[in-house]
């Protein structure tokens, strides 16, 4: 027997005064299915969606159509009504009579608005329950890398209740950051004191990640520690394994003394015992890495720490000076007013090492004229590059890098901090975000996610709503390699043959798989062929 | 189907635009139906052709913008498959140019209307 739908109106208190609803009512109440109709305005507020409850109780309605607004603002609101009258919330259609059809055509629009609700009466005839599930997740969070960013994780995440793992690959926590301290007065070895002492966390290092496996909520990572393997489970990984620099110099200039490194140029400042302190210092920016957020806060305060404490002349030889990040556009000015030259070349300027000293040649674009240099010191331009391993480990999680190397965000837009596998998230470095505020915001974006996620020991989400039929799969491995969230994984079912599997938790209903699989082995409730064709073949008919 | 335009809708991008073109009281023919899609990448071969089996005068499929697609990769796969549904109508001597992929913002109603209206200029070169 045909399932029962109920159709509701709504006129959104009087605003859809193009349409006679009478006429709408007969045309309707005709359409195979529909067993009921009620025109009830507005339907989204308190009263209405009571009388909407107790019509679909009273009267055995088993699916709903609503015409009314847009299923961008509403959907939820009935699918809530539906849910408490006891019906699944996926048995239900939207025909949008409001923004896309009344409020855009002039005259009457009788006939369209019929039209629109016997396209959505023909898919939800279709419908079919999508049950919801609990899946009972892991609360553990493993973090990978042990510096700056990996510490100020660990100890959020124990704060806010997650037990956690960090894991880096050397033998103490806490190198390679002594930068931070200078610049921005951090006390890394408290920081380290800290994780110590957490009760929350533990630490494994040195120890490296050898295979991962698994899904979010359910990660099973192999680690190795001292010639030993060990398997930990885990509900969600966070990756922060920083990056590295590479001074951009010409092979014969690298051994060249007077040649050096902004972190050299900081362990001379910081040197009581220097004897002669560099009178003229020339800095490189910006010519060989256009992405210089960290070399220009570097050259910036190194620029500015010359100039106060030897008194030196600064010449800033760049292509631009990018002032995009906090605090950076005020340390500029500041360096400006100390006396801090930028000259601006759109070439990377000519540098020879020549008696002891550093020759520069460089043509001013704002001058237009030609600048020759004599100093006794040029701190190189550094460029940012991937830590090493980075390759590795992102084959070991299956995971994306972008076109420099650095880790991809799932949608750089919508989920930074994200990767494309549901449960792996990144901060700061190895990702390409250079600066400590960026880094901070990224620290803070991972915990709450986390958090949002494993808190309650329970994630609720569909179950099957996109699924792979086992019997028509051929394992021809498209819909695993196109998935933009890397949700289908292979897996052997009963027989021995290999068929692609949805992760329940991972997919994100986008219905990409379905339009691509060649043996239409895929099937997404809502939006299945026969749904949408249903609709198209509907268009027109009366 | 009375050359209707059916226009496929990606939820993220071209729905709410169309949402947007209402609340700003813009103007589009009547003869458009739009059908609401989780992403562009969910409309396949078979629900543009249907539509031309059943008289449509143009079929438009609405995604994000290039770059800025929801789930990445879905707007670009789909114009691959429109790119080939052009190749279809020219073979069976049909105007290819009744079937596009448009790509826009969430926030464009004014482009939303645009292309409603350069698909209907076509169907009007195209003589139908
Ligand atoms: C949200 C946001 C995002 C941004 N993103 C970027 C970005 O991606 N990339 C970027 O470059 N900037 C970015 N900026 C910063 C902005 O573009 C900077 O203000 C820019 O660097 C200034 O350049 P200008 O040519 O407009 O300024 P100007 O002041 O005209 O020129 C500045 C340049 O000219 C040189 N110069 C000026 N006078 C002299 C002189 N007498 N002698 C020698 N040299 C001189 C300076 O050395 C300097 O390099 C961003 C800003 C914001 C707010
Ligand atoms: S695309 Fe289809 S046939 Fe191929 S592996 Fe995926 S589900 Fe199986
Ligand atoms: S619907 Fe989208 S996210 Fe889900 S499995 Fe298919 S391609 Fe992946």
């Amino acid at each position: 027997m045909e399932t029962k739908i109920g159709v509701f109106i709504c006129n959104c208190s009087g605003t859809l005064n193009n349409i006679d609803f009478d006429a709408v009512v007969k045309k309707v109440v005709e359409l195979p299915g529909v067993t009921s109709i009620k025109f009830i305005s507005p339907l989204c507020l308190e009263e209405g969606k009571k009388k909407m409850l107790s019509c679909i109780r009273e009267e055995n309605i088993e699916k709903v159509v609503v015409a009314a607004c847009s299923p961008e603002f509403k959907e939820h609101v009935f699918r809530e009504v539906l849910e408490n009258a006891g019906l699944n919330g996926h048995l239900f259609s939207m025909a949008n009579i409001k923004e896309q059809c009344s409020w855009v055509h002039e005259g009457d629009v009788t006939g369209k608005v019929v039209e629109l609700i016997k396209m959505a009466v023909s898919r939800t005839r279709l419908l079919q329950p999508v049950k919801m599930n609990n899946f009972s997740v892991n609360r553990e969070v493993l973090v990978v890398g042990g510096g700056f960013e990996a510490i100020n994780a660990a100890l959020q995440l124990s704060r806010a209740g997650l037990r956690t793992t960090l894991l880096e690959r050397e033998a103490v926590l806490g190198t390679g950051t002594t930068e931070l301290e200078n610049l921005c007065g951090f006390d890394i070895n408290a920081m380290v004191m800290e994780v110590k002492g957490d009760e929350n966390i533990e630490i494994l290092a040195p120890a490296e990640v050898i295979e991962t496996s698994g899904k979010i909520g359910d990660f099973n990572v192999r680690i190795r520690k001292g010639g030993e393997e060990i398997s930990r489970k885990y509900g969600a990984l966070v990756i922060a394994t920083g990056y590295q620099t590479k001074l951009a110099l010409e092979s014969k200039l690298k051994s060249d003394v007077n040649i050096v490194s902004q972190e050299k140029l900081c362990h001379m400042l910081e040197d009581p015992e220097l004897r002669i302190r560099p009178r003229t210092i020339g800095f490189m920016l910006d010519f060989a890495d256009e992405n210089s957020r960290l070399p220009t806060l570097a050259t910036l305060n190194n620029a500015l720490a010359a100039k106060r404490k030897w008194g030196s002349e600064v010449y800033v030889f760049c292509k631009n000076v990018k002032v995009d990040s906090e605090r950076i556009e005020r340390l500029y000015q500041e360096a400006r007013d100390c006396g801090v030259m930028f000259l601006k070349s759109d070439v990377s300027p000519k540098v020879a090492a020549e008696n002891g000293k550093i020759k520069i040649e460089a043509k001013d674009i704002f001058l237009g004229e030609d600048i020759n240099l004599t100093c006794d010191v040029l701190v190189a331009e550094e460029c940012l590059l991937p830590a090493e391993e980075t390759e590795a480990l992102s084959s070991i999680l299956n995971i994306r890098r972008d076109s420099r190397g650095f880790y991809q965000d799932e949608n750089v837009h919508l989920y930074p901090v994200a990767s494309e596998k549901k449960g792996i998230f990144f901060i700061g470095g190895c990702r390409g975000n250079l600066d400590l505020s960026r880094v901070l915001t990224d620290v803070s974006s991972v915990v709450v996610s986390i958090y949002k996620l494993l808190s309650s020991g329970n994630i609720l989400a569909e179950v099957e709503r996109v699924k792979v039929d086992p019997q028509k799969c051929v394992a021809c491995l498209t819909c695993i390699r196109i998935c933009p969230h890397n949700a289908i994984q292979l897996v052997r079912v009963d027989g021995g043959k290999e068929v692609a599997e949805i992760c329940d938790l991972a997919c994100e209903a986008c219905g990409i798989c379905a339009a691509m699989c060649p043996a239409k082995a895929i099937t997404f409730q809502g939006y299945r062929d026969e749904e949408i064709l249903a609709q198209v073949e509907t268009i027109g008919e009366s | 189907m009375n050359n209707c335009i059916v226009a496929f809708c990606c939820e993220h991008s071209a729905y709410p635009a169309a949402d947007l073109a209402g609340k700003l009281k813009l103007h589009y023919p009547e003869n458009l139906r739009i059908i609401r899609v989780p992403c562009a990448g969910r409309v396949d071969l078979i629900h543009i052709l249907k539509a031309f089996e059943k008289g449509a005068a143009a079929v438009m499929v609405m995604g994000c913008e290039g770059g800025a697609c929801h789930h990445m990769t879905g707007n670009t796969r789909t114009k691959e498959r429109v790119k080939y549904c052009n190749l279809l109508l020219r073979e069976i001597e049909a105007d290819g140019r009744l079937v596009a992929m448009f790509n826009l913002s969430p926030n464009a109603p004014h482009k939303f209307v645009g292309a409603v209206n350069e698909i209907t200029k076509r169907i009007k070169e195209s003589g139908r």
